[in-house]
């Protein structure tokens, strides 16, 4: 079996054994569930209902998926280092590339799996309360959520390889998180009124963060007058457009998965074991 | 089987290893000793290449700076403290390894078995003593049957049953053409296993050759503490005459003997000989930080 396999499926594994997997799924399904339900009651259960409840969701996923990656991703090297595994696995015949990979692709089906099963058992509730009309924006809503998962695992995979302790990496991965998901949005509005900034500025503002990228891409899925999800996507949406901005966002978020792990295997090569 | 050439590793301004050269042949045992910091296991760590370093390290042909996954595949490594992951089982964690070198699963439970560990199978590797964490890791170096077994203190933590039985394995694998590693500062075992010596100190090669011709690394000294009924005096007249070389202090009730390890056995047969009732006895077997080298070879300072 390729040694990149073998790390997988030991990722998996451990995942599923964990009790991390189960608390964050069902905190998935109970916030979403609730959220739903509380969204399909004010609308009456309209065709419009199930849009506005895709569109919470993804307020609540844009929250949470993000901290579950960042905190999986922070802990996974740093965690290894400090039980003395890490080690003890690059004395294997093993390259810090495999390992690293295997890590990543385990961890991400786990995420996933977790997304699925919170976000999904969720849908599934819904879909018998309410009737579903709008399935396209929930499959949309699931498969940026597994991107951004990815995306943020990747990041917290980068800050595990820089620390040299688990909890250090944690509480440097918290300041990640809310960084890029509570902070950025208003602190990007605040510099836009302040110095007026221009649609391409702001269209930047959004690609250096893959939350962002990930909320303005699903306002352009659903309508682009929904005001749900942000004030920076409705400055993106109306200073630059949907065409030109869709296809940069979706290479972007690629780069957001390849890059951040790309430099972390790199600077976990260069690091002594 | 193993050639090191210029080996040097720095941390900032500090050189935990400068340029050791030695080599290795199949079929043959080499004991790397110095005191604690000497930086044997920072060698042991050039040799698998977990760190970076200077010079060449070739595992049979294979140079570890460039390709040191594949030199791994043919390296079983015993680390001092194995770490494993504490919620696997026995079972799991050596089919995980085997996994990770393409051994069969029956050759991990056959693993397992040989090392006395088959009836902990089921058990999770976070509950295993020091000992069994220590056989597990015995049972994952060898896995893979590889041609260079390097053994990291192997002796640490190990009673004297288990030392003898450390002794029969490197043996084994020295019959079998396999070669052997082992670091130690248990100068006392080092007659019985190595073929060669490779003495370091504070990171230089001080001595490098055939463990027959190193007597005096390997002959270390031991502090012997005997009881005796009755008077001290005449006691002490004889451990002085037995062996000369010795050094005898008297604290309270107790005689301290500081010698070779190999008199120790001679001193209390002669006292036990010359009737003087032996009451108690305790040994401490010196380590190498406490040895004095003797070298019959001085490597040129490097």
């Amino acid at each position: 079996m390729h040694p990149i396999m073998v790390i997988f499926r030991k990722e998996v594994r451990d995942a599923v054994r964990s009790r991390w997997m189960v608390v964050f799924a069902l905190t998935f399904g109970i916030v979403a569930l609730v959220l739903s339900l509380v969204q399909a009651s004010s609308d009456n259960i309209s065709v419009q209902g199930f849009n506005r409840t895709t569109a919470a969701l993804t307020n609540l996923s844009l929250l949470l998926v993000p901290l579950l990656a960042f905190v999986i991703g922070a802990g996974a090297i740093a965690g290894e280092r400090e039980r003395g595994t890490w080690t003890m696995l690059l004395s294997q015949p093993i390259t810090v590339r495999q390992l690293m990979i295997g890590k990543f692709a385990g961890l991400v089906v786990a995420i996933w799996a977790t997304i699925a099963l919170g976000f999904g058992g969720a849908g599934m509730v819904v879909a018998l309360v309410s009737p579903i009309t709008d399935v396209g924006h929930y499959v949309m809503f699931s498969a940026l959520s597994a991107i951004l998962a990815a995306a943020t695992l990747s990041i917290g995979m980068l800050i595990s390889v820089f620390s040299d302790g688990r909890l250090k990496a944690l509480s440097q991965a918290m300041v990640v998180w809310f960084v890029l998901v509570v902070l950025y949005d208003l602190a990007a509005v605040g510099l836009a009124l302040t110095f007026s900034a221009s649609g391409r500025s702001l269209l930047i503002a959004v690609l250096a963060n893959p939350v962002e990228c990930v909320r303005i891409f699903f306002i352009m899925s659903l309508e682009p007058d929904v005001d749900v999800l942000g004030p920076l996507g409705s400055y993106v949406i109306n200073e630059v457009g949907r065409g030109t901005a869709i296809s940069l966002i979706a290479g972007v978020l690629v780069l957001w998965i390849v890059i951040p792990l790309t430099v972390a295997i790199s600077v976990a090569r260069n690091h002594d074991a | 089987m193993l050639t090191v050439t210029g080996v040097t590793k720095r941390y900032g301004k500090l050189n935990a290893i400068e340029n050791v050269d030695f080599s290795l042949a199949a079929g043959k045992v080499l004991a790397v000793i110095g005191p604690n910091g000497a930086g044997k296991t920072t060698l042991i760590k050039c040799l698998l290449g977990l760190v970076r370093f200077d010079g060449t390290v070739l595992v049979d042909g294979i140079d570890v700076g460039r390709d040191g996954h594949r030199a791994r595949a043919k390296i079983g490594y015993l680390p001092q403290n194995p770490a494993f992951h504490a919620d696997l089982t026995v079972a799991e964690t050596a089919l995980f390894y085997a996994d990770l070198k393409s051994v069969s699963a029956s050759r991990a439970h056959d693993g397992v078995t040989a090392v006395g560990l088959a009836d902990h199978a089921h058990k999770k590797v976070g509950e295993l003593s020091g000992g069994m964490r220590q056989r597990l890791g015995l049972a994952v170096a060898m896995l893979a049957d590889p041609p260079l077994l390097i053994l990291d203190e192997p002796a640490t933590g190990l009673d004297m049953s288990a030392r003898l039985e450390l002794r029969r394995l490197v043996a084994e694998q020295r019959t079998s053409n396999h070669a052997v590693l082992l670091s130690t500062h248990w100068l006392e075992d080092v007659p019985y296993i190595a073929d060669d010596v490779l003495a370091l100190d504070r990171g230089k090669s001080v001595f490098f050759g055939s463990t027959k011709d190193s007597v005096a690394v390997t002959a270390s000294a031991s502090q012997l503490y005997i009881r005796v009924d009755g008077e001290n005096t005449h006691a002490v007249e004889l451990v002085k005459h037995v062996a000369p070389e010795s050094v005898v202090t008297v604290m309270g009730d107790w005689i301290i003997v500081s010698c070779l390890a190999s008199e120790k056995a001679k001193i209390v047969e002669h006292l036990v000989v010359a009737a003087i009732k032996v009451l108690d006895i305790r040994v401490e077997e010196a380590v190498s930080g406490q040895a004095t080298f003797t070298l019959p070879t001085q490597v040129d300072g490097r």
